[in-house]
């Protein structure tokens, strides 16, 4: 059975390249308020603080590397996430559909539980975890199921 | 749904490995469907008994839990 939209095999070794790397920094940036100098960006000849500054082409002055470390993170947990197996066929593609669907269950109560527990910049940092939490969750189940799975037929009979 | 792959391949004398190999799919998904894990798709079906020289229908057959 061809699965339609995923990447070849090789992109899973270039994903933990880009993935590791990148949330060591985004730790490094949430808890330590790590950023590169280069990344930061002043409009020049301000002479007024805009209140219209939430997009883009109109920011005023930001640190970028926030953004370029999310953006890292989460390309590099895609191709870990959706790089196909080396003996991928149809029962391991019914087990990746599994494991996805169990990691969205897993994050929506995830996430219900922070609506109704956690409250102002506790809830705020808990959401920003949120971004790459589905794709972490499923990365751990589905390899996880793998794993077993091999295991388990490897002691088991020929 | 049960199968007799087990006995299939005790009769060609292959193991596991050699009949995913033959059908091109991973040796834990022969495995998974002699044990009753896994139901294969049709083509999958189709495969394993052409490999058997069978009919699926002498391979497959359905249950009345099924």
């Amino acid at each position: 059975m061809q699965t339609k939209f995923l990447l070849p095999n090789k992109f899973k070794f270039w994903g933990w390249l880009i993935a590791l790397p990148a949330l060591a920094l985004m730790i490094l940036n949430v808890h330590f308020d790590f950023t590169f100098p280069f990344l930061g960006y002043a409009k020049k000849g301000l002479s007024y603080i805009s209140f219209d500054n939430g997009f883009l082409f109109n920011i005023q002055y930001n640190n970028f590397t926030d953004e370029v470390g999310s953006v890292l993170l989460l390309v590099g947990l895609l191709m870990i996430a959706f790089s196909k197996e080396k003996d991928e066929d149809e029962r391991i593609s019914k087990l990746r559909l599994e494991s996805l669907l169990w990691a969205v269950f897993v994050n929506t109560i995830f996430i219900i539980v922070s609506v109704t527990f956690f409250y102002s910049t506790l809830f705020l940092s808990i959401m920003a975890y949120n971004i790459c939490t589905t794709l972490i969750l499923f990365i751990i189940r589905f390899n996880l199921v793998l794993y077993f799975d091999r295991k388990n037929t490897n002691k088991g009979n020929i | 749904m049960k199968n007799t792959i087990r006995v299939e391949r005790a009769i060609l004398n292959i193991t596991q490995a050699d009949l995913a190999e033959k059908v091109k799919v991973s040796r834990q998904t022969i495995n998974a469907i002699e044990s009753n894990k896994y139901v294969p798709s049709t083509v999958l079906a189709l495969k394993i008994a052409k490999v058997f020289q069978k009919r699926v229908e002498e391979i497959f057959t359905l249950e009345d839990a099924d």
